[in-house]
């Protein structure tokens, strides 16, 4: 990322002076087109990026002539947008280590801590060994993690993501086994021999294989897509499947199968079937987006296949942030083309206030792609 | 007779299984009802989403004696996912007529809350749907009830056998919570309406998407439970554009043409069930306790009112609510004080119910076509 320096480039007082006065972390003149566009250390340390006006708020300050004229050098916004949203992802962490759900709450969770711990991984801002140390202080006594610190222990599907974001840490090991037993453990309601025979026979409302199971949000229901991707993909990390783990190959066998047994007949996925009552269900983008990602090793099938058109061709007209970084990272996963969907994600307006921390996080994941994939263990 | 100790420990123990056994039949299923003595509900007619909501709603909302000043008022839409051409959800410009409305009356701040119950992306539920930009431009605030701040919250009412929720902050704190559903059928409860659109309150980001413990617990007495402990103070039901068929998503938008209003869901909801043709009756058992469910609906399924375009005719054509006069007419065009000392509205709308055809009887005037036939 390019830092200029305000004095050495903006020698004329008048503009120093606008600059100094200006209070606000985040003043950026973007337009799409990108030119003359920069990063400017103010002296208050704040980062300003620059390009050609748009924001009306930001047009007292300058316009494009007043930018060419100070021959500010032309840079790609992605690297802008990310520093500015890791810097504002960074702000909003608690003193107890784990983000909040919402930027106006102050209760800590695990999945925005996760997506977020995993966004600043790589960067030297916000302090990723209290968000792990907050993560492994939250484990639930049966190895399983909760929503939130307080939350009845139980646990849930995220104990799947929590296992992928303490990867790296060698001090998470035993948690990260405790976690991984617990979701082998765990199974949606289906797999009972029960609740397999009362939705063969009596409750066929849902069309789908009761013998092809996954996970379930939380222990007592059924399976659903999102938690069933998050823990193949949880499991997939496990680089042997021995001492007590040999369970892992079976379960990520029935995960796959479940996921393409549920999948919507015109290609991607609902939140857990793709037919009720006999009417099809219409996929939803991030539910689509995380079965790719957790399918990336079964590329070839043909369900896979028609999802992935299916989503290519939808994705260009997702509008909103979190959908949109879930359609990036799924595509990127299946080597097709991104550049105009992570285009469409940094141009979206305020960014950075998003209220809710995941997507904020999931954003910054989303540009910086790579490293996100590899985070899941999806290789390209 | 002697009573030796085994016998007595063999009796005790007895004794101790039986009540273990029975308490939870004997003990009442809820705290209190907090619904009005009287309950009253109006039906406005309004053929159109426009900007004149604003108006046909403030008028309607003069005929209930709600005091909002200085209170914080949210309004509870039903948002549950968005498909091009279905009338899944209820449509911004009510919810923003709503808005305005109980600013006008004096509400200290009035917030539009919802957890949707499907679609994780609630900022992509909102976008599609209309409602971002209308909450933008009249800065109202949205506060996503799946992942606001949780409280631990006893239940007040243990049809579940839950003994508690985790339940958002912004709910537990409104001083006036105002159930705004979409009129719909639904394919596992029959129709979903104010009581059933609280299940949007419950947090996705604890329970899942959809909020599946509640279906798994029963959705009838999921309702029971959530309405005990999260007070609808008031509804407005969405019936302009309803939905009959494979609801809450995948079924038919059929014009309604009405607005219900009521300060009480269960009034409510009968209304509106009558008005789309499903009968309801009373539940003498639980009437008698002072229940949450004084009615109930029948418990017969029924995806769909069954009836062609236009045959909701036969609901009494100028069964309405007139604002200045503050009354609603009941088939034979006679009119009956709503706000009266004759108090109970829904006693009124009984009588009108009486007058509507049953599901069964509904007229066909032409056979229904395939394609319009409700999936089963």
């Amino acid at each position: 990322m390019l830092r200029l320096d305000t004095a050495r480039r903006f020698r004329r007082p008048s503009c120093q002076q606008r600059l100094h006065s200006h209070g606000a972390r985040h003043l950026y003149f973007t337009n799409r087109t990108l030119t003359g566009s920069g990063v400017l250390r103010l002296p208050n340390g704040a980062l300003l990026g620059l390009a050609a006006q748009e924001s009306p708020s930001s047009r007292g300050f300058f316009d494009s002539n007043e930018i060419s004229h100070y021959n500010v050098p032309t840079v790609t916004t992605d690297p802008i947008v990310l520093s500015d949203l890791l810097a504002e992802l960074a702000l909003r962490q608690l003193p107890c280590g784990g983000w909040a759900a919402l930027a106006s709450s102050s209760q800590p969770a695990i999945e925005p801590t996760c997506y977020s711990a995993l966004a600043l991984d790589s960067v030297p801002v916000g302090d990723i060994a209290r968000a792990q140390d907050f993560l492994l202080r939250t484990q639930n006594p049966n190895g399983s993690w909760p929503v939130f610190p307080g939350d009845d222990q139980e646990g849930g599907w995220i104990t799947s993501l929590v296992v992928m974001t303490l990867r790296d840490l060698v001090p998470a090991i035993p948690a990260r086994l405790q976690g991984i037993h617990w979701l082998l453990n765990c199974a949606g309601k289906e797999a009972n021999w029960f609740w397999k025979w009362k939705f063969r026979t009596a409750d066929r409302h849902v069309r789908f294989d009761p013998d092809k199971y996954g996970w379930p949000w939380f222990p007592d229901t059924v399976s659903w897509v999102v938690p069933t991707a998050f823990s193949i993909l949880a499991l997939n990390q496990i680089p042997c499947s021995c001492g007590g783990l040999e369970q892992i190959p079976f379960r990520v066998n029935r995960g796959v199968a479940m996921l393409m047994d549920r999948a919507c007949p015109g290609g991607g996925w609902n939140a857990g079937n793709g037919v009720v009552y006999g009417g099809a269900l219409a996929p939803h983008a991030d539910d689509t987006a995380i079965a790719l990602l957790a399918l990336r090793d079964q590329a070839e099938d043909p369900v896979v296949q028609g999802s992935v058109d299916y989503f290519e061709r939808t994705a260009p007209a997702l509008t909103a942030p979190c959908s949109l970084a879930w359609a990036i990272l799924a595509l990127a996963a299946h080597r097709r083309a991104i550049a105009s969907l992570r285009s469409s994600l940094v141009a979206l307006p305020d960014l950075s206030s998003i209220e809710d921390t995941s997507t904020l996080a999931l954003a910054c994941l989303a540009i910086d792609y790579r490293r996100a994939l590899s985070a899941f263990g999806v290789t390209v | 007779m002697s009573v030796t100790r085994r016998d007595f420990l063999i009796g005790s123990a007895a004794l101790a299984a039986g009540a273990t056994v029975t308490t939870p039949f004997l003990l009442p299923k809820y705290h209190s009802d907090q619904r009005p003595k009287r309950s009253r509900v109006a039906i406005l007619d309004a053929q159109q989403y426009s900007a004149q909501l604003d108006q046909i709603l403030a008028a309607g909302l003069r005929l209930f004696p709600i005091n909002v000043r200085g209170k914080t008022v949210v309004l509870k839409p039903n948002l549950v996912d968005y498909i091009s051409g279905n009338a899944i959800n209820t449509h911004p410009l009510l919810v923003l007529a709503a808005a305005k409305s109980f600013r006008r009356l004096g509400a200290k701040s009035v917030i539009v809350a919802e957890g949707p119950g499907h679609q994780r992306d609630t900022q992509l539920v909102l976008s599609q749907s209309g409602y971002q930009q209308y909450l933008r431009d009249e800065k109202i605030r949205f506060v996503d009830l799946n992942r606001d701040q949780m409280i631990r919250t006893p239940l007040r009412a243990s049809y579940t056998g839950m003994k508690h929720l985790w339940l958002p902050q912004t709910v537990l704190e409104a001083d006036f919570l105002v159930s705004m559903p979409k009129i719909k059928t639904h394919h596992w409860s029959g129709v979903t309406l104010s009581m059933k659109n609280m299940f949007g309150v419950v947090p996705g980001a604890r329970y899942g998407w959809p909020k599946n413990i509640l279906h798994w617990k029963g959705i009838q007495k999921s309702i029971l439970d959530l309405c005990a402990t999260v007070p609808v103070r008031f509804v407005i039901a969405d019936g302009i554009v309803a939905m009959e068929g494979n609801g809450p998503l995948n079924g038919i938008p059929r014009a309604l043409g009405e607005i219900v209003l009521a300060d009480d869901p269960v009034a409510a909801d009968a209304t509106c069930a009558r008005l789309i043709g499903i009968r309801t009756q009373p539940n003498r058992a639980h009437s008698r306790e002072r229940e949450i469910p004084r009615q109930r609906f029948s418990g017969i399924h029924r995806p769909g009112w069954r009836s062609n375009h236009g045959s909701h005719k036969s609901i009494p054509s100028g069964a309405g609510v007139s604002t200045s006069s503050c009354t609603v007419t009941d088939a034979d065009r006679k009119s009956v004080p709503v706000c009266g000392p004759q108090g109970n509205t829904l006693s009124v709308l009984e009588r009108i119910g009486h007058s509507l055809p049953s599901v069964d009887a509904l007229p066909l005037l032409s056979p229904l076509k395939n394609d319009q036939r409700t999936p089963e």
